[in-house]
C-alpha cells in the first residue's frame, strides 16, 4: 500500500490545453509511490470567476468538490495554483462558518443533499497542492533520495501564481511575500534557483481574453526579468500561468517587441525529470516554447 | 538588539542608492520609530512621510521588506521573523523602500498625484443632486451602514495602489483604492446615481474589468478593506445587469459558468470560440485566436477530445438551484 494517498482534483486545464501537466503529475506520483484517486465526479473550481457572479455559487460547487474527497477520507490534492487558492479558501471560509455562521453551511449542505449527489460538507478534510506535499508530508529529503538525474547546471526561476500565495488566509510552508518552497525543490533536484522580482506576481492570464496588450505586457515583463537574472527556464505550479507564459509567448514577444524563447516547465515535469522519468512521458514536446534547451543541459 | 536598516535613498530622476543605518532597537519598536531615530540621531536628510503613529492617518506607507505596509503598524521583531536576512554578518537586516507605481519625490516620499486623481475619477462622493437636502444629515439605518463597513475603513494610505499589478501595465486603471470607494458608493442607500456609476465603472479596462485578480491589494491592505473583494462585488452587480453579448469581459464569466453546467469541467475549445468569437458572431475575435489554435495543433497541445465530469448532471442542478436562489434574493 502506498504511504500517501490523495483525492486528486485534476482541474480543467490539465485535462485540456495543458495535458502535459496531467501526464507529468501521474508520472511523478508513480515515481514517488503516491497514490492518486481521481475525483471523476468533481467540477471546475471556477478559477475565481464564480465568486464574481455569486459567493454562494463558489462555495457550493467547491463544497461539493471537497465533500467528494471527504467521502474517500482523503486529502484533496490540486496541482494548479488557482484551483488550490479557490478550493483551499472555500474550505477555510466554510470551516470558519461552521463556528460563526452554521446556517450558511446548512444552506450549502441542503443544496448538496438535494442536488449535489454527494455527502454533506463536513470540514474534516485538507486541501493541499502538489508543491506543499513535496515540501511537507512527502518531504524533500525523501525526494532527494530518489533523484537519479541531478539537474545540476540548470538555472530555474519560479513563477508561483497569485492564488497559491495570496488567496488563502494561511499558508502551510511559505510567507506569501517571501516564498521559498519552489526554490527548495530546485535545490533538492540539483538545479540552481534564480531569484527575480516577478516570481510572486501576476502572469496576466485573467484579463488575457479582453485586455491582451496589458495581459501580455505583464507576462513579458516577468519573462524578461527572469532572463536578465540568468534563468534557463521558468517553472510554475500553475497551468493558467503556463498558458499565458508559454502558449501565448509568441504574442507576448510581439507586445514587448523582443524575442524571448524561455521554456516554461510545469513543477511535476521538473521533479520527474530528476527522478529519471523520460521526457516524452512528461509531455515536454507539447510546449509552445521548445524545451530542448532545458533537456540539452541535463 | 542591533538591526541594520537598508534604506533606499533617491532624488527625482536619479537611480536609487541604498544607505545602511545600524540601530540598537527593541523587537517591539515600530519601523516608524526606527526611521525617526535614524533621522534624529544619524541622518537628518532622510525624507519620509508620517503623522499619527497609530494606523489612522495612512501617511507612512512604504515598502518594508519588499511589500507595502504602514511603518507605524509593523515592528522590528515581526519583520525579522518573517524575512530573516543578515548578509552573513549575524546582524538582521530590514529593507525600506518607497512605494511602487508612483514616482519618487525624495527617498521614501512618493508623488501621489495619480493616486488622488484616480480616486476623484470615480466620483467618490454620495450624490445629492436631485434630492431635497434635509435639514440635518442624511439618515441611514445601522443595517444599511453595515454594508459599507469594509470599504469605509480605507485610510487611503496607498499600499494597495503601490502593489497593484494592473497599474504596472495599464496607466488608465484607476486602482484598487478608487474601486473600493466606488463599491462603497454603489452600496450606499443614500446615493441616487447607482446605475450611472455602474455604467461608468463598467467602461473599458480603466475600471472594474482592469483588475487582474492578483490579490496583492487584499494581501497588503492594513485595514482589512480587501479591495479585490470589493471590486468583485461591483462585478456581481454588473453581471446581474449585462448580457453575455455585451463585452468579452462579461462573456468570459458567463460562458465559464454555462460550460461548467454543460460538462462539469470547461471545454476549452468552446471557451475560446464563445468568449473570443461571441458565439461565432465576432469574426475578428475568431481570427484573433486562430494563430493560438494552429500553434497548439502543431505542438500536439490542442485538446482533440473533451471528457465531461461524471458528475455533470448533479453539478448542473446544483448551479441552477444556486442561480434560482440568487435571482430570488436579488428581486
Amino acid at each position: 500500500m502506498s504511504a500517501l494517498s490523495y483525492a486528486y482534483f485534476p482541474g480543467c486545464v490539465a485535462q485540456g490545453a495543458c495535458q502535459e501537466l496531467y501526464l507529468s503529475t501521474a508520472a511523478l506520483a508513480q515515481a514517488l509511490d503516491i497514490e492518486l484517486i481521481e475525483l471523476k465526479k468533481a467540477a471546475c473550481c471556477g478559477s475565481g470567476t464564480y465568486k464574481e457572479d455569486s459567493q454562494l455559487l463558489e462555495d457550493t460547487v467547491n463544497a461539493r468538490n471537497i465533500a467528494l474527497a471527504e467521502s474517500l477520507n482523503l486529502p484533496l490534492l490540486t496541482h494548479c495554483s488557482t484551483c488550490q487558492g479557490v478550493i483551499g479558501h472555500v474550505d477555510e471560509r466554510l470551516k470558519t462558518a461552521q463556528e460563526n455562521d452554521p446556517a450558511y453551511v446548512e444552506q450549502i449542505n441542503t443544496l448538496l443533499k438535494k442536488e449535489g449527489g454527494c455527502s454533506p460538507y463536513q470540514g474534516t478534510g485538507e486541501v493541499t497542492h502538489l508543491l506543499w506535499v513535496l515540501v511537507g508530508k512527502y518531504g524533500l529529503d525523501r525526494v532527494k533520495e530518489k533523484v537519479t538525474r541531478s539537474l545540476s547546471g540548470l538555472k530555474c526561476a519560479a513563477f508561483y501564481g497569485c492564488y497559491l500565495l495570496r488567496a488563502q488566509d494561511t499558508l502551510p510552508h511559505d510567507d506569501p511575500f517571501n516564498p521559498t518552497s519552489m526554490e527548495q525543490v530546485f535545490e533538492t533536484v540539483g538545479a540552481t534557483p534564480i531569484l527575480y522580482p516577478g516570481r510572486t506576481q501576476c502572469c496576466g492570464w485573467p484579463i488575457s481574453s479582453y485586455a491582451p496588450k496589458e495581459s501580455f505586457s505583464l507576462a513579458g515583463k516577468h519573462i524578461q526579468a527572469a532572463i536578465a537574472a540568468g534563468a534557463d527556464c521558468l517553472v510554475t505550479p500553475c497551468p493558467l500561468c503556463h498558458l499565458n507564459l508559454d502558449s501565448r509567448q509568441p504574442e507576448v514577444e510581439k507586445v514587448i517587441g523582443q524575442s524571448l524563447g524561455l521554456p516554461i516547465l510545469h513543477l511535476p515535469q521538473l521533479v520527474a525529470l530528476a527522478l529519471g522519468v523520460e521526457p516524452q512521458k512528461l509531455g515536454l514536446d507539447k510546449h509552445v516554447v521548445s524545451t530542448r534547451s532545458v533537456l540539452a543541459k541535463l | 538588539m542591533k538591526v541594520s536598516f537598508k534604506v533606499y535613498r533617491q532624488q527625482p530622476q536619479e537611480a536609487p542608492r541604498i544607505a545602511t543605518y545600524l540601530l540598537d532597537v527593541e523587537p517591539g519598536n515600530t519601523i516608524l520609530e526606527c526611521l525617526n531615530r535614524i533621522k534624529w540621531e544619524l541622518d537628518g536628510t532622510l525624507a519620509f512621510r508620517k503623522n499619527c503613529r497609530n494606523t489612522i492617518c495612512g501617511s507612512c506607507g512604504m515598502k518594508i521588506n519588499h511589500r507595502s505596509a504602514l511603518a507605524c503598524k509593523e515592528n522590528v521583531g515581526q519583520e525579522i521573523e518573517r524575512f530573516p536576512t543578515d548578509s552573513g554578518t549575524g546582524i538582521p537586516e530590514i529593507t525600506i523602500a518607497p512605494m511602487g507605481n508612483m514616482p519618487v519625490v525624495k527617498d521614501l516620499v512618493v508623488d501621489m498625484t495619480s493616486f488622488w486623481d484616480n480616486l476623484e475619477a470615480v466620483d467618490p462622493y454620495v450624490s445629492t443632486k436631485g434630492r431635497k437636502i434635509p435639514e440635518k444629515e442624511f439618515l441611514q439605518t445601522p443595517e444599511a451602514r453595515s454594508q459599507l463597513e469594509k470599504s469605509g475603513n480605507c485610510i487611503l494610505c496607498g499600499a494597495c495602489y503601490s502593489e497593484c499589478n494592473a497599474r504596472e501595465v495599464n496607466p488608465n486603471f484607476v486602482g484598487p483604492h478608487a474601486l473600493a470607494k466606488a463599491q462603497r458608493l454603489v452600496n450606499d442607500d443614500r446615493d441616487t446615481e447607482t446605475e450611472a456609476r455602474l455604467e461608468k465603472y463598467h467602461e473599458g479596462i480603466q475600471g472594474t474589468w482592469g483588475c487582474t485578480r492578483c490579490y496583492l491589494c487584499n494581501a497588503v491592505c492594513p485595514m482589512g478593506v480587501a479591495p479585490m473583494d470589493r471590486i468583485g462585488e461591483i462585478k456581481q452587480d454588473l453581471l446581474d445587469r449585462k448580457p453575455a453579448h455585451d463585452s468579452r469581459s462579461v462573456r468570459h464569466r458567463k460562458v465559464l459558468i454555462d460550460l461548467v453546467k454543460d460538462g462539469g469541467w470547461i471545454d476549452e475549445r468552446k471557451f475560446g470560440l464563445m468568449v473570443m468569437g461571441d458565439y461565432f458572431r465576432d469574426l475578428r475575435g475568431l481570427l484573433e485566436i486562430a494563430p493560438l489554435g494552429l500553434r497548439m495543433l502543431t505542438r500536439g497541445k490542442f485538446p482533440m477530445f473533451f471528457e465531461p465530469s461524471q458528475g455533470t448532471s448533479e453539478v448542473r442542478s446544483l448551479i441552477e438551484s444556486v442561480q434560482n436562489l440568487d435571482n430570488q434574493s436579488s428581486q
